[in-house]
């Protein structure tokens, strides 16, 4: 899986590209808590280019999610692919996270809150 | 990818015969296969033809099924046991009750991506094929993730399969196979393996009644929490080996007159 690391003003994003499962998972659980461990609770992760997410890879989303909520931030997530967006709406995840059309949305979103 | 497509067949049972139907065997699978049905519906909603799903449950003793049950998928159905009696037990009883003009078989974890059942399916539609088999070794396959241990086993079985049983397929273990109806039904029910070479004895009986098999190079990924106890598994393969010859000589697959 391909891992993009950028900013924009406050806000930590992370693209990913490939297959999202536990293999993958390190990487990417190290990264958000280093964001949040650095006071950067505000993150976006981008699943463009992810086709398929595992229940592993899952978990490790909610448990970032809920350390950037108790450091006072956010996890948002954009750009999901129809197989990832079924995989969230059968396992409900759907409606823990708040799911954005395209990062300008999501960016947005984040500056409405900040 | 129109996402009505997956919606319509989330909702509304399909009438007409199946074009398609999925077999996933599971046992114990109440956390990675909601992400593979979800992969699946979402995938094969979009290729055009009516298909079922069909999750064969093999006595699992976690929430697999209310897990699967709960989804309320329309052309879903789940079959159920209360005993646990292998891989092969649970892919044969799929095998038996699906309905599709071609049935494809596919593990759990989603090892070998959907989007290749395009691959398998046209080598059964077009080119007059009984049997596609999803192969790791065949030329133009990508192995991902496989550890040294699986790969050194996996080529040890492949020259014992080749030159014991003589079967021509290289990768006999790929959780990842279609048939057409009446093959499907023929072979499976004539199934006496249920552990985890029940696919070599599938291939064995293919090669003995004549049908043409296909190798199709797709995508694997080992992926993790697999519940092959490899140990075991190659001593059970072992074993299964002998039993298909002793199968063979003693007349267990003769085929009926028809």
């Amino acid at each position: 899986m391909e891992i993009i690391k950028k900013t924009s003003g406050s806000i930590a994003i992370l693209q990913l590209k490939g297959r999202f499962d536990a293999h993958e998972v390190a990487p990417v659980a190290a990264w958000m808590q280093t964001q949040v461990d650095a006071g950067l609770a505000q993150v976006l992760i981008d699943l463009e280019g992810v086709n398929f997410i595992d229940s592993t890879a899952l978990s490790s989303l909610v448990r970032g999610l809920k350390h950037c909520r108790e450091k006072g931030g956010e996890l948002r997530l954009c750009n999901l692919q129809q197989p990832v967006r079924v995989i969230f709406e059968l396992t409900r995840l759907d409606k823990a996270f708040s799911i954005y059309a395209d990062q300008a949305t999501a960016l947005a979103a984040f500056q409405n809150i900040e | 990818m129109p996402y009505e497509n997956y919606e319509k067949w989330k909702t509304i049972p399909q009438v007409q015969t199946p074009h398609l139907s999925i077999v996933i065997p599971a046992y114990n699978e109440q956390e990675r296969i909601v992400a593979t049905i979800g992969a699946i519906a979402s995938h094969v909603s979009d290729l055009g033809f009516a298909w079922e799903l069909l999750i064969a449950d093999d006595g699992s003793k976690d929430a697999t099924v209310k897990t699967v049950e709960e989804l309320g998928l329309a052309n879903l159905k789940v079959l159920k046991t209360p005993k646990n009696g292998g891989k092969g037990s649970a892919v044969q009883r799929g095998m038996l009750a699906a309905q599709g003009d071609y049935i494809l078989f596919a593990d759990a974890d989603n090892s070998t991506p959907i989007e290749e059942v395009s691959k398998l399916l046209a080598k059964l539609e077009n080119d007059g094929f009984d049997v596609a088999v999803g192969s790791r070794a065949a030329e133009g396959a990508e192995e991902g993730k496989k550890s040294l241990l699986r790969r050194i086993l996996s080529g040890g079985l492949r020259m014992i399969v080749k030159y014991g049983l003589r079967i021509g397929v290289k990768d006999t273990q790929c959780g990842f196979k279609m048939y057409t109806r009446d093959v499907a039904k023929k072979l499976h029910s004539k199934q006496t393996i249920m552990g985890f070479s029940f696919d070599l004895e599938i291939l064995f009986l293919a090669s003995k009644f004549g049908y043409k098999v296909a190798e199709v190079p797709v995508a694997w990924v080992d992926a993790p929490g697999s519940k092959v106890d490899t140990r075991k598994e190659v001593q059970r393969f072992l074993r299964d080996l002998w039993k298909i010859q002793v199968n063979n000589l003693s007349g267990v697959y003769r085929q009926e007159a028809a």
